[in-house]
């Protein structure tokens, strides 16, 4: 796809003289529901970061008082400190090993049109499709099947099973945009096979793969269903250990902690914003 | 094609094949085996089990309807969104598609967490209705099947919105020109020309936010309470409560295939509507 | 240009960050096996006491990390089940008495050493078992909103009273407090351990006056909270919990007499570390451990024969130990033969 897709212009008012009452009517009514819509989207957000400030025992909105001691809190508390480190560890590894792995696949997968690759194609995609719960407890038995218990290289494993199509689709969306007669030229320079794609696809789809890997690293840092059946109480990770908090206790400390993910997730997709130009990715 | 690709896929591939297709197959064979270790051979009793009790059938059917409902509302709120987000200006159209994906990258439990807080009977947004004047008493949002919809919409929205954009974005702007040029007024223009253009990915987020609204355990679960029970957690208690892994299988097997069937009709629509077009 | 070299600069980078990341998994492994005890625990009350009174007073005795999971008895036999014959997934099981019967059933704890556990003999005799002792009591009544029902409710059978319509709570049956309430009102409304006919139709006369029926006993604590429900059969402890974080909520003990069971600490059959398991289960037996574990917010029923009975405990329950032992238990032999058939019949009828 040669064609630049660039932002579409915002359609000047239409070009008659008054806005018909349609095209009035049509734009509230989309302005409305996208305006529902956006607080929708991130009011959770704001009330969980108001109420993990709150200065009582108890999570209610709108918080009484105002204080950190929730987040002091947190410092003594070593579980879930554990759980977090096991979650931070698990989901690097998962990145780095969904780069490596995806990155190649995402080339072919863009350059070739053969069969197999599109199978490949198909068949990578599907952790996004299917039941994630199903494969988690799938995963459990195979690996009781062979004798093993799980542990966290295995949970590695499942997690780069899942993240795997959020690298793919960014780094292939990077590959298609990119101008073939670069690569043309730089063969007919002389470069070879590896030396171009060092040089030249690589830099090339680089943004792309960074916004996969963000997106990876998060799905897998977020992970549920599959750490729900590979992970145990002696490989706690966060989002289970959160889960149980929630479910089973009345801990203003799980509101901080949440507060805290919050914070770190924003400032990350600063970040990726600015490196990996995230939006322009997922678009 | 100066080197063949194929062979790049074969790590990745090498990991499928034994980290997914393998360990699929072995829930197949388990959801499939009679007697403890399979040895007695195959049976379905399984699966007549699962699909002869109206009970079962009834948590596999509101299961669907719950990702049906939220795919609605997701597509009912998303496409206004990346329809604003289409026309805006670069800078802003970076700042749309920001908050839109915020939610889906603040953790998932973090999210839920919030929504208990804002749906309770004393909650934000019964307060807030009840400062309206909206309602006269609090309605019961959370343990409900429409709490449950209206988190998991959240929840999955950037699913709907960004398949949408993506195509809306590089739909060509003269055509709705051209239709309005000839006299049809903006809805006509919306219904007839942008909708059946945008119907690609419009069936893609459809697609995802339906995928990933049914498997949501801990939204579920956590939003929806006991009295609602669906597939995940009825898995998650036959397999780890119950301990009843060959039927725990069964059931994920049936579920997996209710939901290939769905995708694949959905993708069927979607064939048929490119060729309508 | 500039860009290519950032680039390899940044591949340099990913890379060495590959091969620090590859020192800190193992790392992070060895952290987890290393003399490091993995202890079950229930919600509310009990996972706050151990935390902040059990594990800090273990952790004196000696120089050991714990990890306490929060886990409901029923699923700790079914994780200690599916884990038979491997490391079991926690070294240290809470239970109350049906899962006891279970567990010893199929061989997934272990004899208690009575004789390596120094306050195991201080124990009044009630709660001695060879299993694992008895670390306290748990007791079920009826609890409410003070602020929402101005006069406090007396029988189980206000829970029917229409004006408490969408406000009434539940819990599943996969806690004992879900099922001891069954069995308490199959009791009252004439039913026998055979024929469950007569609480399941009362039940189902309460559906429309459920609020919210929790998954699982922890949930409740939110449903408190956030007020979603006013009146329902409660423990005791939890009661005590919620009130001291500023939940209005109290308890009471309906007019036909409260509900209580014992609830024992036991060491996992096959666990790596059994020395640290009865450690840490001996320190729960420690008077000053039992004392402080009496203090609000927790009001846990003391064991340990050193500690005299005080707090609300004794106002709101029972004066003295042996009042305590004459509390109505629950014939749990009985129950736990039918609970699958009970669970799976409350799951379908009490549905929306």
């Amino acid at each position: 796809m040669s064609e630049q897709t660039l932002v579409m212009p915002a359609p000047p008012l239409p070009r008659r003289a008054a806005p018909s009452f349609e095209a009035w009517s049509l734009r509230c009514v989309f302005g409305v529901l996208a305006a529902l819509a956006l607080v929708f989207l991130v009011a959770p957000t704001l009330v969980i970061l108001l109420t993990s400030f709150t200065a009582t025992e108890s999570l209610r909105f709108p918080p009484e008082g105002f204080s950190l001691r929730w987040y002091a809190a947190l410092l003594d508390a070593d579980q879930m400190q554990a759980a977090a480190w096991n979650s931070l560890v698990v989901a690097l590894w998962t990145t780095v090993l969904c780069v490596l792995l995806g990155t190649p696949a995402a080339i072919a997968i863009a350059r070739s049109k053969s069969p197999w690759v599109r199978a490949c194609d198909v068949l990578f995609m599907s952790p996004l499709l299917l039941p994630a719960l199903a494969f988690g407890f799938a995963a459990l038995i195979f690996i009781h099947r062979l004798g093993l218990r799980p542990d966290l290289p295995l949970l590695v494993l499942g997690h780069v099973i899942v993240c795997t199509p959020f690298v793919l689709r960014t780094t292939i969306a990077a590959l298609t945009q990119l101008e073939p007669s670069l690569l043309d030229a730089s063969r007919s320079l002389g470069a070879s096979e590896w030396t171009t794609f060092r040089r030249v696809t690589l830099p090339l789809i680089a943004r792309g793969i960074g916004a996969g890997a963000f997106l990876a690293f998060m799905a897998s840092f977020d992970n549920v269903p599959v750490s729900l059946f590979l992970a145990d109480e002696r490989t706690e990770v966060l989002p289970i250990h959160l889960w149980q908090q929630i479910e089973n206790n009345l801990d203003v400390r799980t509101a901080a902690a949440s507060g805290l993910i919050v914070l770190l997730t924003l400032t990350l997709m600063v970040i990726a914003e600015r490196t990996a130009g995230l939006t322009r990715q997922m678009r | 094609m100066a080197a063949p690709r194929a062979p790049l896929t074969l790590p990745l591939t090498a990991l499928f094949a034994a980290g997914f297709v393998a360990p699929l197959c072995v829930l197949l064979m388990l959801s499939l085996a009679a007697g403890d270790d399979g040895s007695a051979g195959l049976t379905l009793a399984q699966y007549a089990r699962f699909l002869g009790d109206r009970f079962n059938l009834s948590v596999l059917g509101s299961t669907l309807l719950l990702g049906a409902e939220a795919t609605l509302v997701c597509l009912l709120f998303g496409f206004p969104v990346a329809w604003v987000c289409a026309r805006a200006g670069a800078r802003w159209q970076s700042v749309l598609i920001f908050l839109v994906v915020l939610p889906i990258l603040t953790s998932v439990v973090v999210r839920t967490f919030s929504w208990i807080v804002i749906l309770g009977r004393q909650g934000l947004l019964n307060q807030i209705l009840l400062g309206l004047g909206l309602i006269d008493a609090p309605l019961k949002l959370l343990y409900s099947e429409a709490g449950v919809v209206l988190v998991l919409a959240q929840v999955q929205m950037p699913l709907m919105v960004l398949p949408i954009l993506t195509v809306l974005s590089r739909l060509d702007p003269n055509l709705a020109d051209a239709s309005r040029a000839l006299g049809a007024g903006e809805w006509r223009t919306l219904w007839r020309v942008t909708l059946p253009l945008v119907m690609p990915g419009i069936i893609a987020g459809c697609i995802l936010s339906f995928a990933a609204s049914i498997t949501a355990f801990v939204t579920q679960t956590l939003i929806g309470g006991a009295r609602l029970l669906y597939l995940p957690l009825f898995i998650y208690q036959q397999a780890v409560g119950a301990n009843d892994w060959p039927f725990a299988a069964a059931v994920s097997v049936v579920f997996m295939i209710a939901v290939l069937l769905v995708v694949v009709l959905l993708n069927g629509f979607g064939r048929r509507y490119e060729k309508h077009v | 240009m500039n860009e290519r070299f950032l680039m390899t600069r940044r591949e340099l980078l990913m890379a060495g960050g590959a091969l620090a990341l590859g020192a800190l998994l193992p790392a992070g492994r060895a952290r987890a096996e290393a003399g490091k005890l993995v202890a079950a625990t229930y919600p509310g009350t009990w996972s706050e006491a151990h935390r902040n009174v059990l594990k800090p007073a273990f952790q004196k005795r000696v120089d050991a990390g714990v990890t306490q999971s929060i886990i409901l008895g029923t699923d700790q036999v079914a994780r200690l089940a599916a884990a038979k014959g491997q490391t079991p997934p926690f070294d240290v099981a809470i239970f109350d008495p049906p899962q006891v019967l279970d567990a010893v059933r199929q061989g997934l704890i272990a004899e208690y050493p009575a004789a390596q556990s120094p306050h195991y003999a201080e124990l009044l005799p009630v709660y001695q078992d060879r299993w694992g002792p008895k670390v306290s009591m748990q007791v079920i009544g009826l609890a409410y909103n003070p602020e929402r029902i101005r006069t406090p409710p007396k029988r189980w059978d206000d829970l029917w009273d229409p004006q408490y319509r969408g406000r009434v709570g539940m819990t599943a049956l996969n806690s004992q407090l879900g099922l001891a309430f069954l069995a308490e009102l199959n009791r009252l409304r004439g039913g026998s351990s055979s024929d469950f006919e007569p609480a399941f139709r009362a039940l189902r006369e309460l559906l429309p006056a459920l609020g919210a029926v929790a998954a699982n006993l922890g949930a409740f604590a939110t449903l408190w909270q956030q007020e979603q429900i006013d009146i329902a059969p409660y423990n005791f402890n939890f009661v005590q919990t919620l009130k001291a974080k500023g939940v209005p909520v109290e308890f009471v003990v309906p007019e036909t007499g409260a509900v209580a069971w014992h609830t024992s600490l036991h060491v996992v059959a096959g666990t790596t570390v059994p020395e640290l398991a009865v450690q840490y289960i001996d320190t729960h037996l420690d008077p000053l451990v039992q004392a402080a574990m009496m203090q609000p917010p927790y009001d846990v029923i003391p064991t340990n024969g050193k500690v005299a009975l005080a707090g609300a405990v004794t106002q709101s329950v029972a004066k003295t130990q042996d009042a305590l032992a004459a509390l109505r238990g629950v014939d749990w032999a009985v129950l736990t033969e039918q609970r699958s058939a009970l669970i799976e019949r409350f799951n379908r009828e009490i549905r929306v």
